[in-house]
């Protein structure tokens, strides 16, 4: 499975990349968008902008947006650094971060057999319920903040967007990418975890 | 979906095609450089040339670490229209860090003359107490952004070096392995934007200044533009 990795830097979500949607994509401009997937995670672009070669694009549900996402083959993703004996990206705190994408996934992919994105949003209380349920009793601030911090790691890598102002929580454009092995065993993950209605505390 | 790569991929069998995206992998993702004893499409001169142009189509370029090892950054001419917008993805805290970790553990050795060659990874490990002294953030902020920026590779946690006399230190820090990514160009224009900002009037600065010519492109594009050349 592709790592959930924190090591891209921060990508700004306000900000919707300059790229026209009627401006022809030649070599040079598709590598520019590479390269600026690269440096700040997935694209945002105004709804129209056609994909650069080798890029899939994720209208929002709200329409007037897309994102665009670099899809490398199978064979060249992060699995061959194990394959090959080398050492993956460093993670902060890799347990917290993996547990609290694992609660995402949970609250936000409703339908397992349904397309993982883009999913549905979720209230950070139901996150943080599951979030809860998966590290086990833990001092209440200690529980907020390691979420917290989890949240903004996954935030600014791509792998959830949340509306901090809105106080939701959804699957970030880059799980679109997740193969069909990957999925089938993420949602032997998703049946594993406990139901967010099911938790005290899981309401808004 | 047809892959971006088929262009340099089209005619080859399938074990060199395999050998081609598992270097090309290798070098994307690996958070230090790739030795090219466990990568045939590194080790193979004809399969690199095929990676390097795998990379070349997303903006990349093959860069060489040392002997035997290689890894990837951004193309020279990518890197100048990325940074073009002076946007930069670390934020303002990060980037000072950072910017004192380069500044107390490769420039001021440079100067000194006790380090040799153009390389940003090795130096002299800065002791955290230092970073303390020089550093206008609180501890905690500090601590946190030590923590961002070794995530994400761009320093490194090392025993500091004991001084005779001196009580040992605890922790020290360098320069991480992301910046075995900057290409020949990137570490000759890191080195020159940290002197136009050290010593703007001296006349090293000038001779830069005189060189790049006129025009925004010869002002310099902010003395942190590096970052985005990395990852």
């Amino acid at each position: 499975m592709t790592t959930p990795t924190t090591t891209d830097p921060v990508r700004s979500k306000k900000h919707t990349s300059p790229t026209s949607p009627s401006r022809p994509t030649g070599p040079d401009d598709t590598a520019l968008a590479w390269a600026r997937a690269r440096a700040g995670g997935p694209l945002r672009v105004p709804a129209g902008t056609p994909a650069p070669a080798g890029m899939l694009r994720l209208p929002e549900p709200s329409g007037d947006v897309a994102w665009l996402v670099p899809q490398v083959p199978e064979t060249a993703d992060t699995r061959v650094l194990a394959e090959l004996g080398l050492a993956g990206p460093l993670l902060e705190q890799p347990n917290d971060t993996a547990r609290l994408l694992a609660a995402v996934l949970r609250c936000c992919w409703e339908d397992p057999l349904a397309v993982i994105w883009p999913g549905t949003s979720a209230g950070s209380a139901a996150v943080l319920a599951v979030f809860g349920e998966l590290t086990g009793p833990r001092d209440e601030m200690a529980h907020r903040r390691s979420a917290v911090a989890a949240l903004r790691r996954l935030d600014q890598a791509g792998w959830l967007l949340w509306d901090e102002t809105g106080d939701t929580i959804r699957l970030g454009p880059r799980v679109a990418l997740w193969s069909g092995s990957e999925l089938t065993t993420l949602r032997q993950l998703w049946r594993s975890m406990p139901e967010p209605a099911s938790l005290p505390g899981s309401a808004s | 979906m047809t892959s971006i790569f088929e262009p340099v991929l089209a005619d080859l069998g399938e074990r060199q095609r395999d050998e081609i995206l598992a270097a090309f992998a290798a070098v994307e993702q690996s958070p230090e450089p790739v030795p090219e004893a466990v990568a045939a499409g590194l080790r193979d001169a004809t399969l690199r040339r095929s990676v390097a142009e795998l990379l070349h189509l997303i903006g990349r370029t093959l860069v060489r670490a040392g002997p035997g090892t290689w890894t990837s950054g951004y193309r020279d001419d990518i890197a100048a229209r990325l940074t073009a917008d002076g946007g930069n993805p670390l934020p303002l805290a990060d980037r000072a860090v950072l910017t004192l970790v380069l500044i107390h553990s490769v420039a001021i050795p440079r100067t000194e003359g006790t380090l040799s060659g153009d390389s940003w990874v090795e130096g002299t490990p800065t002791p955290i107490e230092e970073l303390q002294r020089r550093t206008q953030l609180p501890r905690g902020e500090l601590r946190q952004s030590l923590g961002r920026l070794r995530a994400a590779g761009l320093v490194r946690v090392v025993p500091a070096r004991l001084r005779p006399g001196t009580v040992p230190q605890n922790t020290a820090y360098l320069p991480g392995p992301q910046f075995h990514r900057l290409t020949e160009a990137a570490r000759r224009r890191l080195q020159e934007e940290l002197i136009l900002a050290a010593g703007p009037d001296t006349p090293l600065a000038a001779a830069i200044r005189r060189r790049r010519g006129p025009g925004p492109d010869g002002e310099t594009g902010g003395d942190a533009d590096h970052e985005k050349r990395m990852q």
